[in-house]
């Protein structure tokens, strides 16, 4: 048997144009919006628009009877009408009570702004929305409880059944004495926080079109994260089987966690389904941002103790969350901001409460970075303090505490191996030149413009935690007589912008030894692909990698013994993780952890409180860059999302009710409000755990962005901002104190 | 109610039939089926539906379809020399990075366009007033500006050799 030549083609770690940029500059690239199919009709949804209500009855009659109607479903027409990544405990519509065709737990309860009442279906959006109009719902308001601190109030009305005392969920850590350590501290660094809450704002607003495909399947093509778990979103719904069940992705116009859950995709496919049509729907963008959910809001309340020589000797943290009504993914998040709320810092004596709390304001779920930015807001504001009040430089603060291979986290277990951020902290600090101390108050005073820099650094997991399931399927197909002239990947990860089906291609090509050009992608269809899991947690490209360097070898391996066509399928398994102790948060928590270091050179208007960064430094460990093009635009776009949510993004509720439901309200960067310069430092130590030492990188450019701003504002000023966003006025009145 | 409306699309005559009250947006993509253009907010908030009314850059979702009677309407289908190709706009775009979910891009690439046209050696702070009003949540904006930068000077180049 000849064996395949496998050419050395330096595919991985080369910048090669995206497989899907011509079609996107173009214009010929189709988001679920720009679908049509032959007969389609047009959906609208009627949103409840209230915080907190029971329904008390739905009359559809005068928009059924309409022309050009051609049905009104509610929530008594799903056969399970109920949904939830990490735990079914949300209506996909709501519906009065027992009036479902299944029995649920739902209790015809709106518990949220954004939630769903009816689907109106037309032959045209516009008599859809008109329609809509004359659906008459009756509902009883009820009180409405808008923040965690009401929430949490002895005599607090419970919103969800499942959830008494308006708690969703908790953890606990502990580890050492955390009174002894505190006994033995020289200085202790104490103060409350909080961030706030943000919208993912991609430019593609929800969208989709569903219809029963030629295998009588019903096919959903909608932008999303994760096909296979749409699919299973929509077969539990639906009651039917998951092989009934299609979900595509066509191009995604943006992620960011905000399509991790269900928007969309499933009263689209009840729609398809019982009418037997092709159904399709756009939000606008106002239904967008009340429709889908925010990153937490969390408020926080810590303390830091050192030896006078800098040595940390104990942190204490309270966390809460406002998860709004719905899990969603909120256990995660609060997992992950539990893990990461004392730094990536040895501190032999810890204690941890986390608390995830319902409220009546928009659900809140995944958003790059998962918990870590606001829990690494905290540990590094915290670090920042203690270095200005020991009066010892920052970074040399952190290299003293830093984690190392063979280090002891606060889940009371070793690092996983591949621990480099003393490297990416050093490396960070070489571009930057920084030279860390706080003097630079004097010889500014009475300035209207100042100036300051600041520094922090983070970690957060690649993969999923806690134990949760983690694989990764590809398959790899290899076409020819006597030498592989073409090869076919199948794979189901999700290219939601960040250019994951590039980065398989090169991982395939780099694999199998053959041109890119030379190998087609067949991905994001669940009826072509195993699953992939989610685009999420910086795993993807980690994940993926594994899963098709699996394939493409067996693949190989098929080939050499005389298949034709060779086809293997390759499903790859990290190590597995394990859940939180409940009484002491002992784990291994994660695979492994991404590591980045920021620095942030910031001038600030004194009169206008307005800040603006000038220059941004983002060293960030990506194990092995695939495509350094692609690797620089997620740095790019992460430090500028996290600026976003550091000073810009104002996601206001009053009382339940959205108040910035536009762009003209809710401000997302601008090419004004970016840094000068952003330098993106890739630092390149193979992870142990990674296939040709790749490493998840998309979510570290966000971590610490806003500790190192706030630290650059005190550097500046000798003021704290505890409190994000640092609007112009919260600066302001901050400065003016 | 439905009028004519007759207008130069992409260089080439086209009448067609709308009610009067659609949006240039709407008359693209439902009536004359160029999806290119995009819907991101349909208030003029965002820049996604960017496209050149008589040479200058506009928000379609702002625009009356019939507004654009007798005029000159470019959209991204439009902008390369030939079908299936790209303009060095575009190319620039493509490799300096400028593309990610690519939601944004054809409306800062006609953005883009304009400002070029209007200016052909554009410092860097031009360039950002130019796409000031295209709102991109991926990128940072950095390699957006890089290709546009890169393509003014190639076009700059390119007059000095003819």
């Amino acid at each position: 048997m000849t064996p395949p030549i496998i050419q050395a083609i330096m595919t991985v770690g080369t910048s090669l144009p995206r497989i899907d940029a011509l079609s996107k500059v173009t214009g010929e690239a189709h988001y679920p919006g720009d679908l049509v199919m032959p007969g389609m009709a047009h959906a609208k949804v009627l949103f409840a628009r209230r915080p907190h209500a029971r329904v008390i009855s739905i009359d559809a009659s005068a928009a059924r009877a309409m022309p050009g109607v051609l049905a009104v479903f509610t929530g008594a027409d799903l056969p399970v009408n109920e949904y939830g990544l990490v735990l079914f405990d949300a209506p996909v519509m709501v519906a009065p009570a027992a009036s479902a065709a299944t029995e649920t737990s739902f209790d015809g309860v709106v518990r949220h702004e954004g939630e769903k009442i009816a689907l109106i279906v037309a032959e045209t959006e516009k008599i859809a929305a008109r329609a809509r109009d004359l659906i008459t719902v009756i509902y009883e308001d009820m009180p409405v409880i808008a923040s965690i601190h009401d929430a949490v109030k002895p005599d607090a009305m419970q919103i969800h059944p499942h959830y008494a005392g308006n708690l969703m969920h908790e953890y606990r850590i502990r580890r050492g004495d955390i009174d002894a350590g505190f006994a033995g501290a020289d200085v202790i660094i104490e103060d409350t926080y909080f961030t706030g809450a943000q919208e993912h704002a991609y430019l593609q607003p929800e969208a989709g079109l569903a219809y029963v495909d030629e295998a009588g399947r019903i096919t959903v093509q909608v932008a999303g994260q994760w096909v296979h778990e749409d699919q299973e979103q929509i077969a539990h719904a639906l009651g039917l089987p998951k092989d009934q069940v299609r979900v595509i992705y066509p191009s995604i116009g943006g992620a960011f966690g905000g399509r991790e859950d269900m928007s969309v995709q499933i009263v689209l496919a009840l729609a398809a389904w019982k009418l037997n049509r092709p159904v399709k729907i756009i939000w606008t963008r106002e239904e967008s941002i009340i429709g889908h959910h925010k990153r937490h809001p969390m408020w926080a309340h810590a303390r830091l103790g050192a030896r006078r020589d800098g040595t940390l000797v104990a942190a204490e943290v309270t966390l809460i969350a406002d998860a709004g009504p719905y899990a969603y993914t909120t256990t995660k998040v609060l997992g992950n901001a539990t893990v990461m709320c004392v730094g990536p810092y040895v501190v032999p004596n810890v204690a941890i409460n986390s608390r995830a709390v319902v409220t009546n304001n928009i659900p809140s779920g995944a958003f790059r970075g998962f918990g870590a930015p606001q829990a690494l807001f905290v540990a590094e504001t915290q670090m920042n303090k203690l270095a200005a009040a020991l009066g010892v430089d920052a970074v040399a603060l952190r290299l003293k505490n830093l984690l190392r291979d063979g280090s002891i986290t606060v889940n009371n277990t070793p690092i996983p191996p591949g621990c480099t951020i003393t490297d990416v902290v050093q490396k960070c600090v070489a571009a930057a030149a920084v030279a860390v101390s706080a003097p630079a108050i004097s010889g500014q005073a009475g300035s209207r413009f100042v100036t300051g820099r600041g520094f922090a650094c983070g970690h957060k997991n690649i993969g999923f935690s806690f134990g949760a399931p983690e694989n990764c399927a590809a398959t790899v197909e290899l076409h020819g007589k006597t030498t592989v002239e073409r090869a076919v990947v199948y794979h189901a990860g999700a290219d939601c912008g960040q250019g994951a089906h590039t980065v398989f291609l090169q991982v395939a090509a780099e694999t199998l030894g053959l041109p890119i050009e030379k190998i087609t992608l067949v991905a994001s269809d669940t009826a072509t692909s195993g699953s992939s899991g989610s685009a999420s947690a910086s795993r993807l490209t980690f994940m993926a990698s594994h899963s098709i360097v699996g394939a493409a070898r067996a693949a190989l391996d098929k080939w050499r013994e005389g298949e034709r066509p060779a086809v293997a399928h390759f499903v790859y398994r990290p190590r597995a993780t394990t859940p939180m102790d409940p009484i002491t948060g002992e784990a291994d928590p994660n695979i492994t952890y991404g590591y980045v270091a920021q620095s942030a050179d910031i001038v600030i208007d004194r009169e206008t409180g307005q800040f603006h960064v000038r220059r941004l430094v983002c060293a960030d460990d990506v194990g092995r860059a695939v495509n350094p093009q692609q690797v620089v635009g997620q740095i790019e776009g992460g430090v500028v999302q996290a600026l976003g949510w550091t000073g810009l993004e104002n996601f206001a509720q009053r009382n339940g009710k959205v108040l910035s439901q536009h762009f003209s309200t809710y401000l997302i960067p601008s090419v004004f409000d970016v840094p000068d310069v952003v330098d993106s430092v890739l630092v390149e130590n193979p992870d142990p755990h990674g296939a040709m030492g790749i490493r998840g990188m998309a979510e570290m450019p966000f971590l610490v962005v806003a500790p190192a701003v706030v630290a650059a504002i005190h550097d500046a000023t000798g003021v704290w901002i505890n409190e994000l966003p640092i609007t112009p006025e919260r600066l302001r009145a901050a400065l003016q104190k | 109610m439905n009028i004519q409306i007759d207008f130069t699309l992409n260089g080439r005559a086209v009448s067609i039939d709308a009610p009067a009250h659609v949006t240039l947006l709407r008359l693209l993509r439902d009536y004359l089926n160029l999806t290119g253009t995009k819907e991101g907010c349909a208030i003029g908030e965002c820049g996604a539906c960017s496209v050149l009314l008589d040479g200058r850059v506009v928000n379609s979702c702002l625009v009356l379809a019939p507004q654009v009677s007798g005029r000159d309407v470019m959209t991204v289908e439009g902008l390369a020399p030939v079908e299936g190709a790209m303009s060095d706009l575009q190319a620039a775009f493509v490799k300096y990075g400028a593309v990610q979910c690519g939601y944004c891009t054809p409306g800062l690439v006609i953005a883009g366009e304009a400002l070029l046209r209007d200016n052909h050696f554009p410092t860097r702070d031009e360039i950002n007033d130019g796409i000031a009003g295209n709102l991109c949540r991926c990128t940072g904006y950095q390699q957006i500006v890089d290709a546009i930068e890169q393509t003014a000077r190639q076009r700059a180049a390119a007059q000095v050799k003819e």
